[in-house]
């Protein structure tokens, strides 16, 4: 009896919380809540101690040499004495790639997202997936060594051959595409039907003649070509293409996922096919998050190390004429990998510090557009949303 | 436009699309069928008795008296080469001086290619390095050697305008006369006799350390560095981004301070790889001084700060996928919010958390740039536990750079190459597709 009546009061006692007990709770939580903050912060802390730290051995450099000779001169010797540290034709080389994977896998990232989220089946899409994961897993080293070990050769000995083949699989299907609705845009406007048909007839044979004609005659300009070395800008760009497709594909999938089905339902509503419904409703509405993710494959491509130490050639000059892709190149982070072994540890030289200006230049350029893409993602989401 | 046209665009923005895709398949496979094809290569393989022989005295692995019953008999078909050699020097003796000078560069050029195809000849002074005290160890690489024994390698320079062509010259015919001419047929006909080439299957290629930087031996080191940097990053890495997650899926309130550690994330997810690896050295190894120089610990460091962002969106993605009824029931059974967290929460995002793991555990092992200048040495054997906080550990993606774009025979060892990127891209793959695994179950298993 009086066992169970202890029993009770215990059970009863734990419901009341004394006001120490409380107090100490909250400070516990408080404490708890605060360990949780200050290691959330730690990330932005690194973030601030990357700037600090890079920012400090790149600052000698613009002391001891200012900034002219490093935007201005491509005379890059810094091993000489006193040496040269100009870097126009090594940021130029970096911009040529950026662009030249730009113009591959823009395109096509963009052609691959609309396709995954507008056109295939779900019971397709589930296979397409991994497959992107899978090329974005690869490391840089690999897709860097089969630059160098299997496309640099190959292009070196049947370059002609491959680009003409390249300009043929990917050119010929546009030129007659637009073959057609040229010849179709143009008689369009002719009222008497019989005419129109004539008319467009013609304008489809000689259009057509006179396009098969050009792919030929550049294919066999190409043909012709000699490329004097496998790595080159052509190279690098055909692989950082590859590695920035995973980006832009899933992040442009992402937003044009976030286009709502109200849209897309009202085009087809009105008629459209679904063509001219992707590129006349959703691609305009989802043009914002469509641009971030360019933004951010762009900055894959700018920031890759590996594939293009190995396979660009590294030759610090800028080609002759400015748009030649078939001649070595060499970018910023090439020359900051390649070169950090020799100046390694010598703090005070300008051959150090030039490098870390070059890891400023970059880490600026990323923190940039890394805001800009953010802000573009966060400003479509609150359009989308009606807000 | 009319109608038909309409239909053609529409059909043909279709085929772009999917011909996109099918463009990224096939980039993946282009990329990937060499690799794994060249680099199974490196572990199967035709190899010949001066692998064994190779094996014995490296590695003290395979039958002494098998082995010696190989050699006598391939000796036995060497002798005859040998035999020829020393006839053929005694007959240069009686010559005429400028004829002796003649076959005499020819003779050596000779010498030069067989010590390359069957391993130092009699007489030769014992080699120093020891990717000259054996011949060709693999069967094509020897075919290869004999080529360039029976025919001379020369260079055609007659036209300025296009680039020079290279031709081939039998050497048997610059012998026409002497007795050395019989050497060649010789060799073609015997020179399965002497190598004896025979299937082999190199397991000790993942679990050797090499011989005279990767001429011989395999890649363990490697592979342990690898494991080393990646697991050491994952350490730090993975707690602390499980810890941020949940900040800031739970705790956080929407306000300048969230924005601005929001954008402190993502800025670290796009800041370039090699600005990492600067970084690397200019805090944890000059200013903090972690270890002298290079070290595991510093590029463990070092990748753990690059893989963070990753972690904390894989694990916040996880965390909110966690049902809402979940928390409710357990507030609703009155335990506190950080019990539920603990208890509830955790729990059930534990496999989406781990899948994000996993794959920047892949990432990890994969990136080169950010260890070049803090964890990583070109050549080196495999190093203990206790050596993580001193010493710099070889790491597959580095000693692929190194061996494909430094060594001083990068062409020679095409084979140990392939291997290694065989070997890191089925590590990277295998961890995604267990990730890809993973995440298929857990959405079958949310959906109940």
């Amino acid at each position: 009896m009086a066992e169970e009546s202890v029993g009770e009061r215990n059970r009863s006692n734990a419901f009341v919380v004394s006001a120490r007990k409380r107090a100490l709770q909250k400070v516990a939580k408080k404490a708890g809540e605060g360990m949780l903050f200050s290691v959330a912060f730690f990330v932005a802390v690194i973030v601030l101690f990357i700037f600090y730290f890079v920012a400090r051995d790149a600052i000698p450099f613009f002391q001891i040499r200012g900034f002219s000779e490093f935007f201005t001169s491509s005379n890059w010797y810094p091993a000489d004495e006193p040496g040269e540290f100009g870097a126009l034709a090594i940021i130029y080389g970096s911009l040529m790639v950026t662009l030249g994977s730009a113009m591959i896998a823009v395109p096509m990232g963009v052609a691959a997202a609309i396709c995954l989220s507008d056109i295939l089946p779900f019971s397709i899409r589930q296979y397409a997936k991994p497959v992107i994961e899978m090329l974005a897993a690869i490391p840089s080293v690999a897709f860097g060594f089969f630059a160098l070990v299997v496309l640099a050769p190959l292009m070196q000995d049947h370059g002609g051959p491959m680009l003409m083949w390249g300009w043929w699989i990917l050119v010929s299907p546009f030129l007659l595409l637009s073959v057609i609705v040229i010849s179709d845009l143009l008689t369009a406007n002719i009222k008497d039907e019989k005419r129109r048909q004539q008319r467009h007839w013609m304008l489809l044979i000689v259009l057509g003649l006179s396009s098969i004609f050009l792919l030929f005659k550049v294919g066999s300009v190409l043909n012709g070509i000699q490329i004097l070395t496998g790595t080159n800008a052509l190279n690098v760009s055909i692989i950082l293409s590859f590695m920035a497709l995973p980006t832009i594909v899933s992040v442009s999938e992402d937003a044009l996922q976030a286009v709502g089905r109200d849209i897309r339902e009202g085009s087809y509503a009105l008629g459209a096919t679904r063509a001219e419904t992707i590129i006349k409703t959703i691609l305009p509405a989802a043009s914002s998050g469509i641009l971030a993710a360019v933004i951010l494959g762009i900055m894959r491509a700018l920031g890759e190390t590996m594939v293009v130490w190995m396979a660009s050639g590294n030759s610090s000059h800028i080609p002759e004429p400015w748009f030649n892709y078939l001649e070595a190149i060499r970018t910023l982070t090439a020359t900051i990998a390649g070169d950090m072994g020799e100046a390694d540890q010598v703090t005070g030289s300008a051959r150090f510090h030039v490098l870390f200006a070059m890891g400023l230049l970059l880490l600026i350029i990323s923190f940039i557009s890394n805001l800009v893409s953010e802000r573009i993602v966060v400003r479509q989401r609150k359009i989308l949303s009606g807000q | 436009m009319n109608i038909g046209t309409r239909k053609i665009l529409d059909r043909s923005f279709t085929a772009v699309g999917i011909g996109s895709i099918v463009v990224m398949a096939l980039a993946l496979m282009i990329v990937v069928v060499p690799i794994v094809y060249n680099g199974i290569g490196a572990v199967f393989f035709t190899g010949t008795v001066e692998h064994r022989k190779m094996l014995h005295a490296e590695f003290k692995r395979g039958d002494s008296q098998d082995l010696s019953s190989e050699v006598a008999s391939s000796n036995r078909y060497r002798a005859k080469v040998y035999d020829m050699l020393t006839g053929f020097e005694a007959d240069l003796e009686t010559m005429a001086p400028e004829k002796k000078a003649e076959y005499q560069a020819k003779y050596s050029q000779v010498r030069t290619a067989l010590q390359a195809l069957l391993g130092p000849l009699p007489g030769d002074p014992e080699p120093m390095l020891t990717r000259f005290k054996y011949g060709q160890t693999r069967w094509e690489k020897a075919e290869e050697k004999l080529h360039d024994l029976l025919y001379e390698s020369k260079w055609d320079n007659s036209n300025p305008n296009v680039m020079s062509k290279e031709y081939f010259v039998s050497r048997a015919i610059g012998f026409e006369g002497t007795s050395l001419a019989r050497l060649f047929p010789y060799i073609k006909d015997n020179l399965e006799n002497m190598l004896l080439p025979e299937f082999t299957f190199y397991w000790g290629f993942i679990t050797d350390s090499s011989v005279d930087s990767h001429f011989f031996g395999g890649i363990w080191p490697e592979i342990q560095g690898t494991f080393f940097l990646a697991i050491g990053a994952m350490l730090f890495a993975f707690p602390l981004g499980v810890v941020a997650a949940v900040y800031f899926t739970e705790y956080a309130k929407p306000g300048f301070l969230n924005s601005m550690l929001r954008s402190a994330n993502s800025t670290l997810a796009g800041v370039p790889s090699i600005v990492f690896g600067m970084f690397g050295l200019a805090f944890f190894i000059n200013t903090m001084k972690v270890s002298e120089s290079k070290s595991v610990i510093a590029g463990a460091l070092t990748l753990a700060i690059m893989i963070l962002p990753t972690i904390i969106r894989a694990a916040e993605e996880a965390i909110l996928a966690v049902p809402k009824t979940y928390r409710e029931a357990s507030l609703s059974l009155g335990s506190t919010k950080w019990n539920t967290i603990a208890t509830v929460i955790l729990p059930a995002a534990l496999p989406g958390i781990l899948t994000g793991g996993v794959i920047s555990l892949g990432r990890a092992a994969g990136e080169t740039a950010p260890i070049i200048f803090t964890a990583a040495v070109s050549v080196g054997s495999a190093i203990g536990l206790a050596d993580v906080f001193s010493s710099p550990t070889p790491a597959l993606s580095w000693n692929i750079y190194n061996l494909a774009s430094e060594h001083e025979a990068a062409t020679q060892i095409r084979h140990v190459q392939y291997g290694m990127v065989l070997a890191l891209v089925t590590i990277v793959l295998l961890l995604n597709l267990s990730a890809i695994v993973l995440r298929a179950r857990i959405s079958k298993k949310l959906k109940g």
